[in-house]
């Protein structure tokens, strides 16, 4: 023993050496020592050796002194400090408003030291004498300075006054929303009749206070309306709206009600709502290339959802599972899904505590309406809630790992293929190898390096925290290597563990006192009985007492590297028969004495912070050097995106699991993940517990807590879970919730216009068995709910009404509300018959370039990178953050979807076809339909009732006015150009040479039309290369020839009349790659066919051409001029682009103008195109059949109304 | 001009007008309760892009916001070191650690000269530019929180590294709307596609979504490409009108609720919508121009995207940003003597010659002009894995260079300087926050009064930071 005393001490004194050419104070020691309870731990370590240390006298508080404060320098710091420095602000973690928070100071340590003014930082920084110049602005008097310095002479006197927890006691005691709930009596009402519910009851005796009358019942129509889009999102059938109208018996009403709650629909629209809540997206948001940005398991956990409405899952129920389904259910459960709520946040580049901050708010303001994020930093400045509870929250997070799962098929996916499985398989394994490997090496890598990684605890400030991303090489130390270290020594720490005991003291020790104390500390530690200290420490320290903490790290540095090259070497023994797993590699005793075991578990154990945990690439690949990280993501992907496909089944989740070691969670200062102070304990958080008061009770305990916060939010005895829920329910039937803030239940919300209805429901919900249905129900039932509208009152009683309570806070008329976005493409999809009711499954485009998918709106697949901007424009929920309520926007970009965008111009075109052929079936006649008719029809369909005689009028009046020529479109020239493709004949293929002008002669033997339109390209169908026309394409800008000869794109161009014309063309092809397009322009003249390009199909030419020029363009760009080709009405000027030789990078940029030169047909010209000119790019146009017709132009403004679009 | 209005029922009319319904509550209940929370004035006009007051007298009515994504080196562009060139080859004394390896003093590759009467230094590849250096104030010791592009292109565009926070535009409209409502009020132009992090650079975060930016690709130059459903594919506009006045006939005859002011302003975005489809394509139609100012800022992509920003700007635009190209082009790790003059080349003419016409038509003074990285570039040459030089540099968020011009800017300054090597702000460190404050204040706000209350907080575009550049100002 003695002999490895020698040793290490050898080393250490060489160590020392070393560490003269290393600069080594440490700023975060620094901060340890000056945090007192960290000083606090320091004495539970070396028992009582700390105290009697502190460096002042209390100051005598006699009324003098006190007198003195608040006349010279209370002002002061109220004036010049605390906007800054105080309850909202902490600049340098310091405050300047209470004696206490002067000691413990800030980053740089305590501000004041009581007696000794000269030595405060809060004297030199206001006497501008260091680096640290305060106030930053301009400087104190003197004599304001005088003040200080003299308060802080004669002991900082400062009165006691109410704490801060005081304060929060009061408010948790006080603040409504945190208050049990009750419930309360039905208040008595002066008109029984009017109340069908208790719901009435309430808002009635709230009317009756301010002499308000309800307004009368709505009629029916609305009321089936109302029921229709509340509970689904969609319209009724006009048949449904009629055969409802004429039934008034009673019962009616609750059998459409029913109905509906039991139909898909209703699952679907209310999912909706709490897809909100879970800042649902089918993507991670921004990631780096090597990542995979969809989410394999998102629409997974949104069927789950809807499908939890379906089945009116209980609520407290809904909510155990989204947060702990991985304690509550089976492996393989498809409520595993329900996790996704905590999973499918933003990824934020991997970083950790945006992660997590991400799952606290959801948890904290989707359940329980309060607004935790903002003690990320600082406690919350209304609401009761502490920095500290904020991380005892993120401890929950910090101790959930995520996991892939398999679930069982929820129904809807195919079934799985062997084949699926195994590629699946293959790839999984691909990956586990890799990791497997990557965790070895990496692992291997800090064992070898153990000593630097131990220096590296001195100068932690040089390892950048997670978002601060290098590049790292296999030869740097890993900063979050580094960091793990850091978080396994505080768990030693917590835990007392013998083997860092003496890293502990010695760290508490402030650096620039170190030679001072460092012989204090040790004679403390020297005591300590042997179960407190390892003997190998004891031993070694007891040779050689550290000069500097820099010592006591590389002497444990030292020590460490020492047991892992005697492990190895006996390692090497041991593992020359068998090749051991890493497990029974760590599993293994190396070294026969226990002592020594124990140091190298610190290596090799389980939770050693050298041992890579086997986590999904989310939580660990910022451990490892990045080429590893960069391999092994793209094996990931391999496996993602094989899930990703279409045609996979749905058995994917990902869910969270507790850790099997427990982290930590230390409060990091002003939200700094670099400024860790105190650890706390994962505990519920007092606003929201009915033990405000009880630590005990709030305890989280065991594992990662999750369990139990689950259980303690989702409990009929939590203040808030309930309330928040009704109120949340409430706002979607009403428009505007009980509570205005759906979300902030905290202090600065407003009161709720109706706390003791809140709270009824709240208790009514509870009762019923958390059944939300049942809450429907009751409020699609009461009174309150059936009212008409604010124009339903007599006018005089509006008046009052709009006096007392412009707001309708008190529900005196029931007020309509704008669609949300998906519930108004919803509804066009459904009155044209298109909507196509697949329930569930893989998410889609919206608008995909072409045509638009018919299913719910719920299913489009939301990137949260690129939210459409159609969908921001409407006031679409934020998929980033958690959103409480969608705004209600009015802007013209709104406007100019509904009148330009196509997807309501087909919805319209559709419907009016149907129309006219439904009904031309029943007139049982080949004429058209009279326009009257129609126009009635779409009204009944649109709006679910008969036209007045005056709106008839305004239909008929516009359905007969003249219609423009179809022809004539926007662009006046773009009937001039058709889009094809054909053969070509080429003979004289001369020179080549890039830049001669006619190298061929081109015939056109054939000419097609291109079939398909996406939208901005015609094409041979929706995917590009087409299975049968390959890649020829025309798009506004050029395009892409064909494979061959035989299918060379051609823009045609027709002339409209007999004129003369000039010719503009710049042609480009930009890649250096390939052989470049050869670029043509054919005349023909004589031809016998019309400018229809439909009825040219196949038409071989035989009337004479003529190529007036042909170039090969090959990474270049090319132009061409004609100032004056005659030409005659019904000609073509072919624009032919062919591949050359090779099919290789062949997209090409061709832009064509044509202009008259002479005056031509003076008629013509005024029709079609009085400007004569024709623009390749300008002109570009889909089908013409997008025109629409007067009577489609009526069901467009029809499905635009504000009745349409206006639920009452 | 403020119009306050003189009682809570006024005011709650002016809301209802605003054409947002009391679900809108951020705004809805920021300006019912001003004072409380965040003041935002009253201007006359209705809806959530009416043109607002300011809180003080602005300097500047409109931002030009030319970002050059990817880092443009500081030291090769507005802050000269020429110590580097004393040093060239050996390491520096202090390397501080940024994304990748870099090795001994680089030294710019071009040459600085003073120019203007205030002598303000700048290299020959802004040569142009230069010609203004007295309109143009240079902040040199710019910092930024770490050195990867995406998070300081959200600290640079919103405030805030990691979190969804609102860009600098969204919050300008949130604060004074935008002075034609027949167009975007805050339009983002690259040309080629995104620059990285896509739209969140010019997103509305927790704002009401119209605030959002509008992204145009300079490269199209069909209005439909430029402006999402702007033209019809299916109706001209004079069956447009026919709809509309249809449309209105049909909204009055069955209005069910009188006086509601929702159904009013939608009636009302009905007509913006039409006109905002001939206002819309007059804006881009470069055509319009004389043929001399097409060829001042030149016939390429830079040229016409600063050209059309000069006519949007003009028409009441309030904040464009005009991005470099799609990725982040000035990211020159290699070869950044060839690359960054070739950038350069792209921007500089189109630049000069939009402070020259600024200047002809009397908007520079009420024009703010920025111009920009999300950070800098190191003075130690970049070192690939193997170790050889790459003859580029790494990014640098210790200090950087950004310069503005224009409205209320006091031109011919350096504001600030890095050590002598240009690695770290060292005399006036200024923060992104300092930035965004003094643009906001040039555009008559307080940074610290425009608020938001979101997630039971108030939030800031400089969130607890920001310090007006008084030194900068005219």
């Amino acid at each position: 023993m003695a002999g490895m005393n020698a040793i290490l001490l050898l080393l250490v004194i060489f160590a020392s050496s070393l560490l003269c050419s290393r600069s080594g104070t440490a700023q975060s020691l620094s901060e340890k020592g000056s945090d007192p309870l960290e000083a606090s731990r320091f004495h539970w370590f070396v028992g009582r050796a700390g105290e009697g240390q502190t460096p002042f006298r209390r100051g005598s508080q006699s009324l003098e002194e006190i007198d003195f404060f608040e006349r010279h320098v209370r002002p002061i710091f109220v004036a010049h400090c605390q906007e800054c420095h105080g309850a909202e602000t902490q600049w340098g973690s310091l405050r300047v408003d209470s004696r206490a928070a002067l000691l413990r100071g800030g980053d740089h340590g305590p501000a004041i030291i009581p007696g000794e003014a000269g030595g405060s930082r809060l004297v030199t920084a206001i006497r501008r004498q260091g680096d640290l110049q305060m106030p930053p602005e301009e400087a104190l008097r003197e004599d304001q300075i005088e003040a200080i310095v003299q308060w802080i002479d004669r002991g900082a006197a400062w009165p006691e006054a109410p704490s801060q927890n005081n304060n929060r006691a009061d408010l948790l005691r006080s603040h409504w929303a945190f208050q049990p709930i009750t419930r309360p009596a039905i208040p008595d009402v002066t008109e029984p009749l009017w109340v069908r519910n208790p719901i009435d009851a309430f808002v009635l005796a709230r009317l009756e206070r301010v002499s308000l009358s309800p307004a009368p019942e709505a009629d029916r129509r609305t009321l089936i309306r109302r029921l229709f889009f509340d509970l689904t999102g969609m319209p009724p059938s006009a048949q449904a709206v009629e055969a409802f109208v004429a039934d008034p018996a009673p019962g009616a009403e609750e059998r459409w009600v029913e109905r509906l709650l039991a139909s898909p629909e209703y699952a679907q629209h209310w999912g909706r709502l709490w897809l909100d809540v879970a800042r649902y997206s089918d993507t991670k948001g921004y990631v780096y290339g090597r990542e995979e940005k969809s989410f394999i398991h998102a629409h997974v956990y949104r069927d789950w959802v809807i499908d939890a409405f379906a089945r009116d899952l209980p609520y407290d129920q809904f909510l155990r599972l989204q947060l702990a389904a991985d304690h509550l259910t089976e492996p393989g459960s498809p409520d595993r899904a329900a996790m996704g709520y905590l999973t499918l946040g933003r990824r934020f580049l991997g970083v950790s505590h945006d992660i997590i901050d991400d799952r606290i708010d959801v948890v904290s303001r989707g359940m329980m309406g309060l607004t935790v994020g903002c003690a990320r930093c600082h406690d919350h400045k209304y609401d009761p809630i502490s920095t500290a509870e904020y991380y005892s929250l993120y401890g929950v997070f910090l101790n959930s790992a995520e996991q892939l799962e398999r679930i069982e098929q929820t129904g809807h996916a195919a079934d799985i293929s062997g084949a699926w499985n195994e590629e699946h398989e293959k790839r999984q394994r691909a990956f586990a190898a890799a990791l497997q490997e990557a965790r070895t090496v990496a692992a291997q890598r800090m064992r070898e390096r153990i000593d630097d990684y131990f220096f590296a605890q001195t100068e932690i400030e040089k390892y950048p925290q997670e978002g601060f991303d290098q590049i790292l090489s296999t030869s740097d130390l890993i900063p979050n290597l580094v960091r793990r270290l850091q978080a396994y020594l505080v768990r030693a720490r917590e835990q007392g563990d013998r083997r860092f005991v003496v890293w502990h003291a010695y760290a508490s020790i402030p650096p620039d006192q170190f030679t001072l104390q460092a012989a204090r500390v040790w004679e403390s530690l020297r005591q300590l009985p042997e179960e407190r200290i390892h003997p190998r420490m004891a031993s070694f320290f007891a040779a050689a007492p550290p000069a500097s903490f820099a010592d006591v790290a590389t002497a444990y540095g030292n020590l460490f590297a020492e047991v892992h090259r005697r492990s190895q070497e006996q390692q090497s023994v041991a593992t020359a028969q068998e090749n051991s797993s890493e497990e029974a590699y760590a599993a293994e005793p190396a070294f026969r004495s226990s002592a020594d075991e124990e140091l190298r578990d610190v290596l090799y154990g389980t939770e050693s912070a050298c041992t890579i945990p086997n986590e999904l690439m989310y939580t660990i690949e910022g451990l490892f050097d990045s080429d590893t990280c960069n391999k092994l993501w793209n094996l990931q992907n391999e496996i993602d995106r094989w899930v990703l496909q279409p045609a996979s089944p749905d058995k994917f989740v990902i869910s969270l699991r507790d850790r099997d070691q427990e982290y930590h969670s230390q409060i990091f200062r002003r939200g700094n993940p670099a400024l860790r102070g105190a650890v706390v304990p994962q505990q519920m958080l007092a606003a929201a517990s009915p033990h405000a008061d009880d630590d005990a009770a709030r305890a989280l305990g065991v594992g990662s807590g999750r369990l139990a916060l689950a259980d303690q939010i989702a409990r009929s005895t939590n203040p808030l879970t309930a309330r928040v829920w009704v109120n949340r329910i409430w706002k979607q039937h009403f428009g505007e919730g009980l509570v205005r803030t759906p979300s902030d239940f905290g202090l600065r919300a407003e009161e709720p216009s109706h706390r003791e209805l809140l709270d009824w429901l709240a208790s009514y919900l509870i009762d019923s068995g958390w059944s939300t249905q049942s809450l429907h129900r009751l409020i699609v039932q009461s009174s309150t709910y059936r009212q008409s509208g604010r124009g339903r009152h007599a006018p005089e009683v509006r008046q009052h009404g709009d006096a007392i309570d412009p707001e309708n806070r008190w529900l005196w008329y029931k007020r309509p509300y704008r669609l949300s976005f998906e519930a108004l493409r919803d509804s066009m999809l459904v009155v044209s018959g298109e909507l196509d009711r697949q329930y569930g499954g893989r998410a889609g485009n919206l608008f995909p370039a072409d045509g638009e998918p018919p299913r719910r709106t719920l299913y489009a697949a939301i990137d949260r990178q690129f939210v459409p901007s159609v969908l921001r424009m409407f006031d679409y929920a934020n998929p980033d953050l958690h959103a409480p309520q969608r705004s209600e926007t009015t802007v013209p970009q709104q406007s100019l979807f509904a009148l330009n965008h196509p997807f309501v111009a087909r919805r319209a075109q559709h419907l009016v076809a149907e129309i006219q052929s439904q009904q031309r079936e029943s007139l049982r006649e080949d004429q058209g339909v009279p326009g009257l008719r129609v126009a009635e029809e779409l009204f009944r369909r649109l709006l679910q009732r008969s036209p007045t005689a005056e709106e008839t009028e305004a239909m008929i009046a516009f359905v007969e006015a003249p219609t423009v020529d179809v022809s004539t479109v926007i662009r006046p020239g773009a009937a001039a150009w058709s889009y094809g493709y054909g053969g070509l004949e080429i003979s004289q293929t001369g020179n080549d040479q890039a830049d001669s002008a006619v190298s061929s002669r081109v015939m056109v033997t054939s000419w097609n039309p291109i079939p398909h339109f996406t939208g901005s390209a015609w094409q041979g169908g929706s995917a590009l290369p087409d299975g049968v026309l390959g890649w020829v394409q025309l798009t506004d800008q050029g395009g892409h020839p064909g494979n061959d000869l035989q299918h060379a794109s051609i823009r045609r161009w027709t002339a409209p009349r007999d004129m003369i014309i000039e010719i503009q063309s710049r042609a480009e092809h930009e890649h250096e790659v390939g052989d470049g397009v050869r670029c043509s322009i054919v005349h023909s003249s004589g031809a016998e066919h019309s400018s229809g390009a439909e009825h040219s199909a196949g038409d071989g030419r035989s009337g004479p051409q003529e190529t007036l020029v042909s170039a090969r363009v090959h990474n270049r760009r090319w132009e061409w001029k004609h100032d004056g080709i005659p030409v005659k009405a019904g000609e073509t000027l072919d624009f032919v682009v062919d591949i050359f030789e090779v099919l290789n990078t062949d997209q090409y940029l061709w832009h064509v103008l044509i202009r008259q030169r002479d005056g031509g047909d003076p008629n013509a010209a005024i029709s079609s195109d009085p400007t004569g000119q024709w623009d390749s790019q300008l002109d570009f146009v889909g089908p013409q059949s997008q025109r629409l017709d007067r009577l489609e132009q009526l069901a467009q403004v029809l499905m635009i109304s504000n009745e349409a679009i206006f639920i009452d | 001009m403020t119009q306050r209005f003189p009682s809570t029922t006024a005011r709650r009319t002016m809301l209802q007008q605003c054409g947002l319904g009391l679900g809108g509550l951020g705004l809805a209940s920021l300006l019912c309760d001003g004072r409380a929370q965040g003041d935002v004035a009253e201007g006359g006009g209705s809806g959530p892009l009416a043109a607002r007051s300011p809180h003080f007298p602005a300097r500047a009515k409109r931002i030009i916001h030319f970002f050059l994504n990817g880092g443009p080196s500081h030291v090769d562009t507005f802050d000269p070191k020429p110590l580097l060139t004393k040093y060239a080859g050996q390491p520096l004394s202090t390397t501080l650690t940024t994304e990748r390896k870099t090795g001994a003093a680089f030294p710019s590759p071009f040459k600085f000269r003073r120019y203007g009467e205030s002598g303000l230094e700048i290299s020959e590849i802004f040569s142009r530019t230069a010609q203004f250096a007295d309109d143009i104030a240079v902040v040199r010791s710019m910092h930024a929180a770490v050195p990867n592009h995406e998070p300081s292109l959200m600290l640079m565009n919103c405030g805030d590294s990691v979190q969804p926070r609102p860009s600098v535009g969204a919050w300008l409209m949130y604060g004074l709307g935008s002075e034609n409502e027949n167009l975007p009020g805050f339009i983002a132009m690259c040309p080629g596609g995104y620059p990285i992090k896509d739209a969140e650079n010019w997103q509305a975060g927790f704002l009401p979504g119209a605030y959002q930016g509008t992204f145009i690709d300079p490269q199209h130059r069909e209005l439909e490409r430029l402006i999402e459903n702007i033209r019809s594919g299916h109706a001209s506009l004079s069956d447009q009108r026919k709809q509309l006045d249809l449309l209105a006939r049909l909204n009055s005859l069955s209005a069910s609720s009188p006086e509601d002011p929702r159904l009013e302003s939608r009636i009302e975005s009905f007509e913006l919508a039409y006109r905002m489809q001939t206002e819309a394509a007059e804006a881009f139609d470069l055509s319009q121009e004389p043929q001399a100012i097409r060829e001042a800022y030149g016939d390429h992509v830079h040229g016409r995207q600063t050209l059309i920003a000069r006519r949007l700007l003009e028409r009441g635009v309030r904040y464009l940003q005009l991005w470099h190209g799609a990725g982040q082009p000035w990211d020159n790790h290699a070869q950044i003597e060839a690359n960054h003059r070739k950038l350069a080349a792209e921007i500089d003419q189109p630049i000069a010659a939009l402070i020259q016409d600024l200047k002809q038509r009397g908007m520079f003074d009420e024009t703010l002009i920025l111009w920009g990285g999300e950070f800098g570039r190191t003075p130690t040459v970049e070192l690939g894995s193997d170790g050889k030089e790459q003859l580029g540099r790494d990014h640098n968020h210790y200090g950087f260079s950004v310069w503005m011009a224009g409205g209320g800017i006091r031109g011919g300054v350096a504001y600030g300087a890095t050590d002598e090597f240009g690695f770290k702000a060292v005399e006036n460190p200024t923060s992104v926050h300092d930035l965004h404050a003094t643009m906001l204040y040039l555009m008559g706000l307080d940074h610290k009064r425009l608020t938001y209350r979101y997630a039971g907080r108030d939030f800031r575009l400089t969130d607890v930071h920001g310090r007006v550049i008084h030194d900068i100002i005219a």
